[in-house]
Formats: C-alpha cells, structure tokens, sequence
C-alpha cells in the first residue's frame, strides 16, 4: 500500500477587513503504510481542513502532503485516488446503492461488466448485498455509513480519509459498526486517516492519534501514550471518560505539592519549591481508602512520598454526589480548602451518600504535573 | 349560538370575497360570448357565440389584427427568454451559492435591483438604445429585454436550491474523479430539477404577462399577447367581446403549463437531498 506524509503543512484563510484566520498552522505527520491514524480534536481544530487538504478539497497555503512519496498538493482532487468518507456520508439520493458505489468508477469509464463485478465484490466485503436495490433515503445512518464506506474503497484508493464516520451513528450502530470499521480496514490495509472530536471513537481505532488543537499537534502518540502520558493540560483534559481532576498547586519540598492549607498530594517529579504546577488525577487513578477516621483532616500517611501504591498517603475528602453506574461508580468529593472538585471512579460494590467522609489517595507515579502557565507536562 | 353566527358571517365573507375575486373573469368569459351589438345594452340578454373567438384565431381577419402571429411571438419570446435565464442564471446561481468571491454579494444585489426599479424608468433609453442597434421588434430584443424579468428571478430562487444542497454531495464527485463540470452536471443539477421547474414556470409566467416591454420596444413583428388583445380596442369603437376572448386564450399556455409542472412544484417542497 502507500505510505503518507505531510510535512508543515498550513492553511490560512484571508478574510476581507480582518486577520486572516489560521486554521492549519503547520501540521507534521508520517503514516506507514496500512496505519490508522486518529486525527482527534475539538470543533475548529483544523482537523476537518487538514483532511480536505489531503483530499483535494482544499487549496493548501503552505507545505507539502506526500502520498507514496510524491507531491500531490498540485494534483486535483480527482486524481488523487483519495477516498473519502463523508461525515454526513454524500450519497446521491437519486441513484441506487449500487449505483452509488459504481459511479465513481463509471466516471474513470470502466466497461460496465467491471463495475457491476466490483460493485457487488465491495458490497460483499462491506456487508451491503440486500441492499444494491435501496435508495439512500431508505437506509438506516449505519447502512448509510457502511455505503459511504464502500463507496470510498470501491476505487482502491491509496489513502482513505474517514471524517467523523460514527457520530451520526446511535449506540448501538455505533459499536457494531465500529468494529466493522477496524476489521475492513485491517483487512484491506489502506494508509488511513480518522478524523474526529470522539476519543473514544480515536482511542479504539486508531494505532496512533495526532491531538490537535488551534491548527496545531499538541501530542502524537499511541493511545496508550495519549492516555498514560498527555504532553499538555489540553491532551489530558480531552483525553478521558470522565475528565481528568485538574488541581492547582503550588510545589512544596520534597516531593510534596500543597493544594490547600490542609491538603497536599505527593508527586514524582522533583521540582523546585514555590513553583506553581496544575495537578492532573485521573478519576480511574484514585483510590478510596474506606470511611474509616471520619472527621479527620489534613495530610495524612507517610511522611515521605513513597513511590508505592500501598504506601500513597491518603486524604479525607467529603462526598458531595455519588452516582452508581453498575460496573463502576462516580463519586465527586470535596478536598478541604480546595475549589476544584475531585472525581472518583469507584468499585461496583462502593455505596456512597452525600455528606460522607471518606479517605482518597492518589498513587504519584499515576499523579500528572504540568506548568501552570505553559501547561506543558513535568516530568 | 354564537359560534355558530361566527361560522356564517366567515361562511359570508368567503362568498362575498370569491364574488369579487371570480368576477371578473366571469364578466371577462361572458363578454368573450356576446356578439358585438349587446356589448352596450344596459339589459340582461345573452345569446352565446363564439364569433369572437373565430375573429381572434382567424389569422388576417378583417379587423387587421393578426393575433394568432401575436400568440406565437409570445411564445418565442417567453421560451425565449426563460431558456436564455437558465442557461446563463443556473451556472451563475449555483456559483453565488458556492463560493464567496469579491463582490459576489454585490453582483447578487445588483441583479436583485432590476426586480425592483420600475421597467418605465429605463424604457426611454432602452427605446433609442434599440432604434439604434436595430433590436427595436425583434426577437432578439425581446428576448434580450425579458432577461430584466425572469434571470434575477430564476438566479436568486435557484441559488437557495443550491445552498441547499449539501457541498459534500459534489465533493465526493471530484473525488470520484469527475471535473468541476461534472459534477455540477451530473450531481448538481439533477438534483435541483424540481426547483428548476418551479423557477421556470414563475419566470415564464412574468414573462408572458409582461406588458410595458413589448409595448414599447416592439410595433408589429415581435408584438406579444399583451399588447396585441389591446389593439381590438382601437378604432372607432372599441371590440372589448374580442379584446376578452384574446385575453382569454392568452391565459391558456401559462395554465396548461402550470398544470404539467404541478407535480414537481409539489416534490420541490418536500424535497431533501441529505439528512443533516
């Protein structure tokens, strides 16, 4: 298959009597062939313009996408052998399913037999047989989807470009098709490019993901290095179900970073005291340690920040709601003196109520930091 | 009780309204009827003929008004005109709903303007403009002139059609490997016909109404329907039974024509080309 590069690549948009808006601000990605990579991001990242300047779609301001490792910023759309999944999936409402999927290759003047061979191979793979004969407006948005999909792949295309392809999708269809999604892909092996506002959709597709931010890639990774190790407070506050505590801090000696008069939590890094760091705890990182010593306040356990779990000091919080979702449960606490409320995800067999006084720890080596005023991670 | 009195006075004033507006068209088919010595009489007598109609049809009647030839550069010039509107305005609609381009808003604007400023206060120079290029009673002319009336109508209407359409419909197209051309073509277009239809039948029908036009830029050989039912009442006494029954006929082609779109202009309001 074909390898894709795109190296500082920008797109800025000129808009009469205002500053021109920088949507892409030099974006650097190397896909190897056959990756899937989850372009991952807030509305108004860029994502959506890198992907319809990879496309074609979009005349590119600066820079250089490479596909197979040659140029094709010069190149139209339609023949960059590029196929596109569209978000709201672009089906011509008159034609037929297989008309849909053949009318790409009917425009490259395929003898006919060849279209309707490969029509009916793609509809096959994709699971679509039945439905050759339905108009789009008949189909369910799954059906919808995998049409967009095939219609996409029918061409061979040397990269495919997948713009949110399960956000219209409902719970349900959502996890059957996102399982189709990964199989086809890793099946068919195309250099891929996801492109979503969905971690989840992402974190469970994609071997890499580029998170991207104000036109600009703030972690590239894989998930796990997403997730274990976000670069910036911005990766780790998008990355993450339910959001990652964020706590402001000021660091003390030794390891120790007070958040408020009476609490503190200790971290890995050793940083110089009286600096201001933002404390990052994800809800799944953080333990109860049962209601016993209720009423006690302050910093509690070992004195020197021990880099066990066993040995992570534990404080008193007090319980403000407690929501028990089966599986696992969400408490929120409040620290004394601290603003910020800390999330907890709880065991299944926890039974919380509001107003309880409970223990919590946080193991350090799980205990991101980041700068207060970059928000670049500290490690 | 009340309810009831309520629902008889609207009852009434439906009736009274449908009195007025049916009216005249009645007093119009009556007078279309009438041979020409009970035109004046201040009495109820009708004996229906219809010597009007075979005076209006007949081509070189001895009234010296060839209406038929009138009814037929009508045609030319209306069809004219709305073909001429489509294949200038659909390109021009689907460019100002697509793309933003400098002074896209004004040229928009610009072509709005000539729906807005009365055709009287042009006609004076466009009457010496035409004297002088030789278009006065021509087809050309009419045809040219007309664009005034149905390209900012079917522009403006057929570009919401194309805002409406989501962009990505083409996208996938180029993709596809088809040209800009293409997909206008092949994607675009089809979609918008209902809209096409609808804008059509609007622009044909201002067309053919259109009376100050023709009027004034047109004598004998380009003259239209409009004009031409009004020359029965020149003379030394005016023939309103045939200047009734050209109007009448001249009703027919718009009527028929709305008839046969009808189910599209149906289909162009219920139409959605993609689910957002």
């Amino acid at each position: 298959m074909t390898e894709l590069a795109l190296r500082a690549l920008r797109k800025t948009y000129a808009v009469r009597g205002r500053p021109p808006v920088e949507a892409v601000r030099g974006i650097d990605l190397e896909l190897r062939s056959g990756e899937l990579l989850g372009l991952l991001g807030p509305s108004g990242c860029g994502k959506s313009t890198a992907l319809r300047m990879i496309a074609g779609l979009e005349d590119v301001t600066g820079g250089d996408i490479l596909v197979g490792g040659a140029s094709v910023v010069a190149v139209p759309a339609r023949q960059r052998n590029i196929g596109v999944a569209f978000e709201n999936y672009a089906l011509y409402p008159p034609l037929t399913v297989a008309d849909n999927l053949g009318f790409g290759l009917a425009a490259r003047g395929r003898p006919r037999e060849e279209v309707a061979s490969r029509v009916r191979d793609m509809a096959e793979r994709i699971g679509l047989t039945g439905l050759l004969d339905a108009r789009p407006g008949g189909l369910s948005s799954g059906q919808k989807q995998r049409v967009a999909l095939a219609r996409a792949l029918i061409r061979e295309p040397d990269v495919l470009l997948l713009d949110e392809p399960l956000s219209h999708l409902d719970a349900a269809q959502r996890d059957t098709t996102r399982r189709e999604l990964k199989r086809i892909q890793q099946d068919l092996g195309h250099t891929t490019i996801l492109v979503t506002h969905d971690q989840e959709e992402a974190l469970s597709l994609a071997d890499r993901i580029a998170v991207m931010k104000d036109g600009v890639i703030q972690q590239l990774g894989t998930p796990y290095e997403i997730y274990d190790s976000p670069a910036n407070l911005f990766v780790a506050d998008f990355v993450g179900e339910p959001a990652i505590n964020l706590l402001p801090g000021a660091v003390e000696e030794r390891g120790w970073v007070r958040l408020s008069d009476t609490v503190r939590l200790a971290v890995q890094v050793r940083l110089a005291a009286g600096r201001e760091v933002v404390l990052g705890i994800r809800p799944e990182d953080l333990r109860l340690a049962g209601g016993e010593g209720a009423g006690a306040s302050g910093v509690v356990g070992a004195g020197e920040a021990a880099a066990g779990l066993e040995a992570a000091p534990a404080v008193a919080a007090r319980v403000s709601a407690h929501e028990p979702l089966l599986e696992a449960g969400i408490a929120t606490l409040a620290l004394e003196g601290v603003a910020e409320p800390l999330v907890v995800q709880t065991g299944p067999e926890v039974r919380l109520g509001r107003g309880d006084t409970v223990r919590v720890s946080a193991d350090p080596r799980l205990t991101h930091v980041f700068d207060a005023e970059t928000g670049e991670a500290l490690r | 009780m009340k309810r009831r009195l309520l629902a008889i006075a609207a009852d009434g004033a439906l009736i009274l309204y449908f009195v007025f507006a049916l009216f005249p068209i009645a007093w119009m088919i009556i007078l279309s009827l009438k041979p020409p010595n009970e035109l004046f009489s201040t009495y109820f007598s009708f004996a229906p003929t219809l010597d009007s109609y075979r005076t209006v049809l007949g081509a070189g009647s001895d009234e010296g008004v060839p209406f038929p030839r009138f009814f037929v550069n009508s045609l030319v010039v209306s069809l004219g005109a709305v073909g001429l509107s489509l294949v200038i305005g659909l390109p021009a609609a689907y460019a100002a709903a697509r793309w933003r381009f400098r002074g896209s808003e004004n040229l928009m604007f610009t072509l709005l303007s000539f729906r807005f400023a009365p055709e009287l206060t042009v006609i004076i120079p466009l009457f010496v403009l035409y004297q002088k290029l030789g278009l006065f009673d021509t087809y050309v002319g009419m045809i040219w002139v007309l664009q005034l009336v149905t390209l900012p109508l079917i522009v403006w209407i057929m570009r919401s059609y194309f805002s409406d359409l989501s962009p990505e419909l083409e996208q996938a197209a180029l993709l596809d490997g088809y040209t800009r051309k293409q997909a206008f073509f092949k994607v675009a277009l089809p979609l918008v016909k209902p809209g096409i239809a609808a804008v059509s039948l609007l622009a044909f029908i201002f067309a053919w109404n259109n009376f100050v036009f023709p009027l004034i830029l047109t004598s004998s050989e380009a003259q239209t329907v409009t004009v031409g039912a009004l020359s029965f009442l020149g003379g030394d006494r005016p023939k309103y039974n045939l200047t009734a029954a050209a109007a009448l006929v001249s009703v027919i082609p718009p009527l028929l024509l709305a008839l046969t779109i009808q189910r599209y202009l149906v289909r162009g309001l219920s139409f959605g080309a993609v689910k957002s």
